[in-house]
């Protein structure tokens, strides 16, 4: 039995009282979002649990082209929300579709997916692509950063005494897409990419590309994005980058899959993902 | 479809009655096994190995004991040691003695220890952690080249083992074959063509894990309230291993939440009786899911080489099939699983006068194969219908066609059903009922076979293909099984009908009730079911080798015809009228002569407190002296991303033959169900294990298996034959579904990209791979 230490169970009302409880925990105490990635933790160091979803961060808000959205807001309620569908054509709420099954996405929250920022998962990649930032709380204040400067420092332990509050996804003038390789519908990815095209003139005025599940955690190929500016979208240019992408492109193996496979699928998974942001501008 | 002739009206066989456990089911009322809650009860757990092959030097169990609130910690140094085998199978139990409750040696990770009964779960398990076990780690084998290689370590080194074909080579069981001969017959034939194709390990993944209450009853007699699909050879086998007389206990199966072959073993048991008897206190075991992926039971792995010989006009000549099955540590249906892969395969295709069948099952250091739904004759169907797809091509046959000159029909036989039995010779049988002809018809109108296959379709990286194949099980083993039914009549003339039989879920109390309606002209709701509690209810084998609805099913008919005999000989007094002139419907029986009636609750009550008082009832049995084969023709499309090796199933039909239906929605689901599993093993499901033997994925996190999102259009068709054997016309449909995917997708993947796939599953991987080999 996981979670087998847990004495207390705490209701917090408001971020103070989760960072007060946290502190007075000293580190055997944990918040609790959807839970889905804690009731999966061998902690069984955990004397407190606090929850934290009626601390009213749990809404979508709309502004100025995009999205602030509270940190407990499970992935259902993004996913039902006006605001999130309209947002990029429905490119984000495109990536959750894809994430586990229904009922999980009913628990699990934004927040959450952060915080755990899983290798294998589908939105640290998407949100690396969109250039979403965070913000965050804890004794000293609040706090903002963007998700890849987030991931790129000790993250974990900036959790232990802090509570994430919001994700903000910014506006962009143009297109972005997913795409996800997995064994099952309701399987984790394989390998995934998030990509994200303004086109100008025929041209590509800015691209975002990142790949994840390498087996890592999804990162921007930033040499790509150079690459592709100026350049004019078509079969020639998805060639191109489906050569350069397999040449560059660092993957490994793990229990799911080889590198070899990952190699070989990463240049066309990459294409195709560019190729539909271009689509989607009605420009391929 | 086929029209049946003639057949009788029937008015409750063939309906889609309502299940005569669904309403409470739907309801969540409690009826599973664990749903009782008795004071005192203990909670037992599994010590397991940590290695692959040890031997086990000593047990210090006193910190453990120390613990407060442990009760009991069995092990190999405090109980009798008793060979038995775990395979709940019939008698004379065709699996070797080569297990024991605790052994001094261990074979596999996950194999058992100690086991601890305490008052809580936490404390059961702290109490496995303070358990110190000195372990002499052993060389291990993890496939069966390295098992059978000279020089390799014995599994099996006790001398008390019995049953087992070679130990010291660690041969658990061993067939071969030959009928007519079959050098001469590939060298007669015109087209020679040969696959291999090899299945991994894979699970049933029940939704209900194995779990099992054992406790006394006010007389002290040990009841087992378990979740299997053999509840009196549990009775049987925890005898046996235990050492108590079988008056001693008594087993109760209730709802189950699913079994497909994994609960036809006795795994918890035989542990929780023997906590239970040394405590005397209840005690309660579930296995986690991932006990359930590695300590319960699993597919036997196997590599099966098919070699085929035939004329030029496509008629097989010879057929040579090879299998290597991997039984893991132990033994269990070994023997008759490696037995079912040619003797449910072979005579489909009855034209080739020149047949060899041989294999070995191999004791590996891995976990302990069982059964499982299609037995054998999914890995065996696996290989032969991938290699009738190689000869149709070979030949420019359609594989429609190829089918249609071989395939048995009714009115002949195959060598093959008096050769191979059930771990002993089999019987000589004619195949009385074969829709097989009309099934490859009617799938291939719905499937659209002719127009998909004359033409490829590519659309960018997607190439789509057709394929299929057939298969047939069998209804129950022949001269083995045994089911038995007992009716009595209530006086207000409704009924209990009391059954062995065992259902998983698959819906066999209704199928039954429905038999015993049709029979005594009542509706279902008039018979109260109860079954398989081995105090109240008469013997039968249990749920296995798609035999419920056939054997226990004639057994349920051959009571009630007895019933109704009762019935009429009592009315007949009562309206003064021969028995043969009267006639049961309606809940009433009537003269043909003059008309007259008396209604089923006179007649009961006349039975019971009137005149000549006596209780009507009647017991029944059945053995099958034949098990006739269901047929299945399936179809099914594919597309594949030839940039990735993903596969997509986009549709799949399935015509099945399982003569007369007595609930069709039963039957169709028992086929859905088996086809998804099926796409399952085709695409998904492995378990993976460490150089040092250690699942890798034994949680439903890391090992995927079809949810509702990934199961395509699955269209399935019941062609009507009717089996004169069988009780209304019924054969069996619960095993044959699972035979068809595997071959079926494997050909289509070959339609789409012209690579074939023989390694399940067929994952992004291997097919990119195959794709860049042989693309
Ligand atoms: C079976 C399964 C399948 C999955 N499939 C996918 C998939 O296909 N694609 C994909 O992208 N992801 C997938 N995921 C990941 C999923 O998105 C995350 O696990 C989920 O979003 C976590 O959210 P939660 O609210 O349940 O987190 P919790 O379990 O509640 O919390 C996770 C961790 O974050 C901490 N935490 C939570 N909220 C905050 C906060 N506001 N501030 C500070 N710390 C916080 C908790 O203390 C805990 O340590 C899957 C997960 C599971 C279990």
């Amino acid at each position: 039995m996981r979670l087998r230490g847990i004495k207390r169970f705490h209701y917090a009302r408001d971020v103070e009282e989760a960072l007060s409880l946290l502190s007075a925990y000293q580190g055997r105490a944990a918040l609790l979002a959807g839970g889905v990635d804690l009731a999966r933790a061998a902690r069984g160091d955990l004397e407190g649990l606090i929850d934290i979803t009626g601390m009213g961060l749990s809404y979508v808000r709309e502004e100025g082209g995009g999205l602030r959205i509270g940190a407990t807001t499970t992935l259902t309620g993004i996913l039902e929300n006006k605001a999130a569908q309209g947002y990029l054509g429905g490119f984000f709420c495109e990536v959750l579709r894809q994430v586990a099954a229904p009922p999980l996405r009913n628990m699990a929250t934004l927040g959450g997916a952060v915080v755990s920022a899983h290798p294998w998962a589908d939105i640290p990649t998407a949100l690396v692509a969109l250039g979403a930032e965070v913000r965050w709380s804890d004794e000293k204040g609040e706090h903002r950063a963007s998700v890849e400067e987030l991931w790129q420092g000790q993250f974990r332990k900036i959790f232990r005494n802090a509570v994430l509050t919001e994700i903000r996804l910014p506006a962009w003038e143009g297109a972005f897409a997913f795409e996800k390789l997995s064994r099952s519908a309701c399987d984790i990815a394989l390998l995934n990419c998030a990509c994200g095209l303004g086109i100008e003139d025929g041209k590509i005025a800015w691209a975002r590309v990142a790949v994840g599940a390498t087996p890592r955690r999804g990162r921007r190929l930033t040499w790509l994005e150079d690459f592709l500016v100026g350049n004019q979208p078509g079969e020639g240019l998805w060639r191109e980058v489906r050569d350069r992408v397999e040449a560059q492109v660092e993957v490994s193996s793990d229990r799911r899959a080889s590198g070899a496979w990952r190699k070989a699928v990463v240049g066309p998974l990459v294409a195709r993902t560019l190729k539909r942001a271009a689509e989607k501008m009605g420009d391929a | 479809m086929e029209v049946v002739a003639e057949r009788k009206r029937t008015s409750v066989v063939g309906k889609n009655v309502r299940k005569v456990d669904g309403v409470v089911l739907v309801c969540g009322r409690p009826k599973f096994t664990l749903d009782v809650d008795l004071p005192g009860t203990l909670v037992g757990k599994i010590l397991h190995s940590p290695h692959a092959h040890a031997e086990i030097v000593s047990i210090d169990t006193s910190k453990a004991e120390a613990l407060p609130g442990v009760a009991c910690i069995l092990h190999h140094g405090n109980v009798e040691r008793i060979p038995y085998t775990t395979a709940g199978q019939g008698w004379p139990e065709p699996s070797p003695y080569d297990s024991f409750l605790f052994d001094r040696k261990v074979r596999f990770v996950g194999d058992r220890v100690a086991a601890v009964a305490a008052e809580s779960e936490e404390v059961a398990e702290e109490a496995l952690r303070l358990i110190r076990v000195e372990y002499k780690v052993l060389p291990a084998v993890f496939s069966p080249e390295e098992a059978l290689a000279d020089g390799a370590p014995v599994i099996h080194d006790e001398e008390d083992a019995t049953g087992i074909h070679d130990a010291q080579h660690n041969i658990a069981a061993a067939v071969d074959i030959p009928v007519g001969d079959i050098e001469r017959g590939f060298s007669e034939s015109d087209v020679v063509v040969e696959a291999t194709c090899e299945i991994p390990y894979s699970q049933h993944t029940p939704i209900e894990p194995h779990c099992t209450v054992a406790y006394f009853d006010e007389e002290g007699r040990l009841v087992i309230r378990t979740s299997t699909q053999v509840p009196f050879h549990v009775r049987r086998i925890v005898a046996r291993a235990l050492g108590l007389p079988m008056e001693r206990i008594r087993v109760i199966k209730p709802r189950i939440g699913g079994g497909f072959g994994t609960k036809q073993e006795i795994v918890l048991e035989d542990v929780a009786a023997a906590l239970a008897l040394r405590t005397g206190r209840p005690v309660v075991m579930v296995y986690t899911r991932e006990e359930e992926f590695v300590c319960a039971r699993t597919r036997h792995p196997m590599r099966v080489r098919v070699k085929l010989g035939a004329k030029k006009d496509g008629t097989l000549h010879a057929i040579e099939m090879e299998a290597t099955s991997n039984t893991g540590a132990y033994g269990a249906h070994a023997l008759t699983v490696l037995s079912n892969v040619g003797s449910k395969t072979l005579p489909l295709y009855n034209k080739a006068p020149h047949l060899h069948f041989h294999g070995k099952a191999v004791y590996t250091n891995l976990p302990v194969a069982g059964a499982y739904r299609g037995y054998g004759a999914t890995q065996g169907y696996f290989a032969l219908e991938v290699a009738m797809d190689e000869l149709a091509e070979r030949l420019g046959m359609d594989p429609i066609e190829l089918r249609l000159k071989n395939h048995i029909r009714a009115g002949e036989t195959s060598p093959i059903f008096e050769k191979i039995g059930e771990g002993r010779e089999g019987k000589p049988m004619v195949v009385r009922s074969c829709a097989l002809e009309e099934c490859l018809k009617v799938g291939a109108e719905r499937i659209g076979w002719y127009e998909k296959r004359s033409r490829r379709r590519r659309e960018g990286r997607w190439a789509y293909g057709v394929g299929m194949a057939c298969a047939m099980q069998g209804s129950g083993i022949t001269g083995i099984d045994m089911g038995a039914a007992t009716i009595l009549m209530n006086e207000d003339g409704s009924f209990r009908l009391l059954v062995g039989a065992t259902d998983l879920g698959t819906g066999s109390d209704t199928i039954l009730a429905q038999i015993a309606a049709e029979v005594l002209g009542v509706p279902v709701e008039r018979i109260v079911v109860y079954s398989s509690d081995t105090d109240l209810t008469p013997f039968d084998v249990g749920a296995y080798a798609s035999s419920t609805t056939y054997v226990s099913g004639t057994a349920v008919l051959k009571a009630a015809e007895e019933v109704r005999r009762q019935i009429l000989e009592v009315a007949a007094g009562m309206l003064e009228e021969p028995p043969e002139d009267l006639e049961l419907s309606g809940e009433q029986v009537v003269s043909k002569k003059t008309g007259k009636s008396v209604s089923l609750s006179e007649v009961g009550h006349q039975a019971t407190y009137v005149v000549d008082q006596h209780q009507i009832a009647a017991t029944a049995s059945f053995v099958p002296p034949e098990s006739p084969p269901p047929f299945t023709a399936f179809f099914c499309e594919v597309a594949v991303d030839t940039e990735t090796g993903v596969v997509r199933v986009q549709r799949f039909v399935a015509a099945a033959d399982c003569g007369v239906p007595i609930h069709p929605k039963l039957a169709e689901g028992q086929l859905e169900g088996a086809i998804v599993q099926g796409i399952g093993h085709a695409l998904t499901e492995e378990l993976l294990f460490s150089d040092k033997g250690r699942c890798l994925n034994a949680n439903l996190f890391d090992y995927k298996i079809p949810s509702s999102l990934d199961v395509p259009h699955i269209e399935v068709v019941l062609v009507k034959s009717e089996e004169p054997t069988g009780p209304f016309g019924a054969k069996s449909i619960a095993e044959v579904g699972i035979n068809g995917p595997l071959p079926a997708i494997s050909n289509a993947i070959y339609h789409a990209v012209g690579v074939r796939l023989k390694r399940a599953p067929f994952t992004p991987e291997r097919v990119l791979a195959a794709l860049h080999r042989d693309g």
